[in-house]
């Protein structure tokens, strides 16, 4: 009776969410139709850059938040993704496309690599080494002329088109791009939440031997989520560099962006589907409107308010505003249980 | 009750005291001009320093002043009555903010023009977005050459380049050795693995090959470093005659003060513009920041010598930041000067008409070493002239050219244990 109980709430759950997830969708697309709603102002550049993050924080969360493996070292899979699109337009005077698809191969390639030796590491000591990886990866970039080294890469002014995906007298075409990739990168996280390939990442999560001893092949489980991840990453960096029309080392590689992965996912609920959009939909307009707003307050003031929610958050609430919603009694009790990890029967 | 009703008045006299206020502002004659530099990052000090410039010239543009022989000055505002409010912006030493504040400045503020951005890396894209929108972007001290080989029609810069700089570097060196039997023969390169760091030591590079000098050390370091024992190192191991440095900020304090620490010295040593430049730095490393030299379009010596005419303006700026102009800032300060001069030409406030300006005359310009600006092709000021100095006990003695020079150079640069 339990059992049945407890099926039938997991499948209303996922009936809510699903509801949720394609009215989202819809309303972000309906904007696009809405004369005057998405256009060249601040606020389409903000929309831009929430669904940007929470796109990479969704990326990152798959190795991170489900798979348990916090990894320092996603700016580097987000910067090849970037070198692929910019080296398309910059070197080879192409459309960005191929270079794109390049660099996220390239990139899911590199996690596998330098994925299989990391990953005898467990806990902080997988995290450090990952640190480690944005500092070498960087430091080459910025040496290596072939990529422009230190001068970086800058985009030429050509027209506004799909084809080239540049646009400078609106932000409609990038808005409608960042659309797609956020619906992408969700729509996969979706997918594999409930697949066998979800169900083994959180077994990892919960217990790398314990899963083990079930027949899960974790090393597998986490080489494909690390890939997975990274190739990600990867085209949501390519979408920056086009978005920027410049790609350079300290733009891309550095732990200032990696940082950005991380704190996202954990601000919005890591593990959790709502997560990196809800982190992303508080910290991105936060950070973007006290850095126009409160300018005329002095030099830094927006960086410490940013830097002041973030202690809040992590004193207060550390599973993130999945986290507060569950405390609220807004999630209903399976949704509680995802967001705390606490057993809410 | 009472506190509902009361709540409503303080709402509706709000709502009135906004409604008055924005249509005061609205009828004003201002002209908006965004700035974007870096307020907070590495570079913060010289950022803020730029602000400062800019806020100079805002000054004795807005308000008159009976300096002679400086254009504006002697008025109020510019066209028939209109005064200049700046709009400021933090890159915060990110090229990607630095684009998306030069897109707000000039969609969301209507800013008629943009000042920026220090750091080249950041005036690339914040640049390329004016040329896009087809908008005036004036650049004071970024140095990279690429710039303005760009080919921009927007873009207009009033420093020197990093390729000027180092002919001229080159041209000391020659000097010296063909003057002084220096016999300066190896060259080593320092510098911030950045956009304006590696531009400057490519152009460096470019200058020993022209002079058969050989480039015995190439050494870049990580922006923001905190510690350069291994960078110092390799330059003593490698002991050049001559170093060309290009550090900002806090990372020129710590290479000055590594290089007394390893006890090490090239025999002269050359900066383009860094925290060479910056009084501040040059104030905090006290008597360690003697000897060094390098390229500068601006100093106080200078100033009292050949641009007696800037001194008024230094004193404004003295005001705001307690030291003298310097010569990076100082350029924020003509960018502004130089566009209201061609506003004012211009007559009316059209980008067009005022570019047409910008790139076909030449303006009047006393806080320039030359006097003059003028703008190639590209949008460098062809007028850009920079002298060589020497700092000894935290005064800029100027070396070179002989036509400018008032002191000898301390030559060799003397050892760390023997001052």
């Amino acid at each position: 009776m339990n059992d049945k109980n407890g099926s039938f709430m997991k499948s209303k759950r996922r009936l809510i969410d699903n509801i949720l997830w394609i009215g989202l969708i819809a309303v972000l697309a309906a904007l696009i139709f809405i004369p005057g709603a998405i256009g060249k102002s601040t606020h389409t550049h903000v929309l831009v850059l929430v669904l940007l993050y929470a796109s990479m924080a969704q990326s990152w969360n798959i190795l991170g938040g489900y798979c348990g493996q916090i990894s320092f070292g996603h700016s580097v899979f987000f910067g090849l993704g970037a070198y692929g699109a910019g080296m398309a337009m910059v070197t080879y005077g192409s459309m960005p496309w191929l270079g794109i698809l390049a660099g996220a191969i390239i990139a899911a390639v590199t996690s596998v690599l330098l994925g299989w030796p990391c990953f005898k590491l467990r806990g902080h000591y997988f995290a450090i080494a990952t640190f480690a990886i944005v500092e070498i990866f960087g430091r080459v970039f910025l040496i290596w002329d072939w990529i422009g080294g230190a001068l970086g890469l800058d985009y030429p002014i050509i027209k506004d088109s799909w084809s080239y995906f540049l646009w400078s007298s609106n932000k409609t075409g990038y808005y409608t791009g960042a659309l797609v990739l956020f619906v992408f990168i969700f729509g996969v996280v979706r997918y594999i939440e409930s697949r066998k390939l979800g169900y083994y990442m959180r077994a990892v999560k919960e217990g790398q031997e314990t899963a083990e001893s079930l027949g899960v092949n974790s090393t597998k489980v986490k080489l494909t989520a690390m890939a997975l991840s990274a190739f990600l990453a990867a085209l949501c960096g390519a979408f920056f560099a086009q978005y920027n029309y410049r790609v350079d080392p300290p733009m891309v590689m550095s732990l200032d962006m990696s940082m950005k992965f991380v704190l996202i996912t954990i601000l919005g609920g890591m593990g959790t589907f709502w997560g990196p959009f809800l982190g992303a939909a508080v910290l991105i307009p936060l950070q973007e409107y006290t850095r126009t707003s409160l300018a005329f307050l002095g030099p830094g003031v927006d960086q410490m308010v940013y830097g002041l929610l973030i202690i809040f958050m992590m004193v207060r609430q550390p599973k993130g505003i999945m986290g507060f919603l569950a405390e609220f009694g807004i999630l209903g009790r399976n949704e509680k249980k995802e967001a705390t990890g606490d057993d809410a029967s | 009750m009472l506190v509902k009703s009361k709540a409503v008045k303080f709402f509706l006299v709000l709502v009135f005291v906004l409604a008055v206020s924005s249509a005061s502002f609205a009828a004003e004659k201002i002209i908006k001009i965004g700035t974007i530099f870096p307020h907070t990052g590495p570079a913060a000090v010289s950022g803020q320093n730029c602000v400062a410039a800019v806020e100079t010239a805002v000054e004795f543009i807005n308000n008159k002043y009976d300096w002679e022989g400086f254009p504006l000055a002697q008025k109020e505002g510019l066209l028939d009555g209109y005064k200049i409010v700046l709009v400021n912006a933090d890159h915060q030493g990110k090229p990607d903010i630095a684009k998306s504040e030069a897109e707000r400045l000039y969609e969301e503020e209507g800013v008629f023009a943009i000042i920026g951005c220090y750091n080249s890396s950041s005036s690339k894209p914040a640049s390329a977005v004016a040329e896009r929108l087809e908008k005036i972007f004036m650049c004071g001290a970024s140095s990279s050459a690429e710039l303005t080989e760009r080919g921009f029609n927007y873009f207009f810069r009033t420093a020197a380049t990093d390729a000027i700089e180092s002919a001229e570097f080159g041209e000391y060196i020659e000097h010296l050795n063909k003057e002084k039997g220096t016999n300066l023969t190896t060259l080593g390169l320092i510098y911030e693995n950045s956009e304006f760091g590696k531009h400057a030591a490519d152009e460096g590079k470019k200058v020993a090959a022209k002079m058969g000098i050989n480039v015995v050390a190439d050494i870049p370091f990580t922006v923001g470093a905190t510690n350069m024992d291994s960078e110092i190192q390799t330059l003593k191991a490698a002991n050049p005659d001559v170093v060309f440095g290009a550090a900002l900020g806090g990372d020129y304090s710590l290479m000055v003060r590594t290089m007394k620490q390893s006890n090490w010295a090239s025999k002269i040593f050359i900066n383009y513009c860094t925290g060479y430049q910056n009084p501040a730095i040059n104030k905090e490393l006290g008597a360690d920041s003697s000897y060094y030299m390098g390229g500068m379009g601006y100093s106080p010596e200078i100033a009292e010598v050949y641009m007696k005419a800037a001194l008024p303006a230094q004193e404004i700026y003295r005001a705001k930041t307690g030291f003298p102009l310097d010569s990076d800032s100082i350029q924020e300060t003509v960018c502004l000067h130089v566009l209201a001069q061609a506003i004012e030409k211009a007559g009316v406030l059209n980008t067009e008409k005022v570019v047409e300006i910008l790139r076909t005359e030449t303006f009047d310009s006393p806080l320039s070493l030359s006097g003059k600006v003028a703008f190639a092709p590209g949008g460098q000021n062809s007028k850009a002239f920079t002298v060589i100095t020497q700092l000894l006990d935290l005064k800029y003695r100027t070396v070179f050219p002989a036509s400018y020079a008032d002191s000898e150079l301390i030559y060799p640069f003397p050892a760390w244990d023997k001052r």
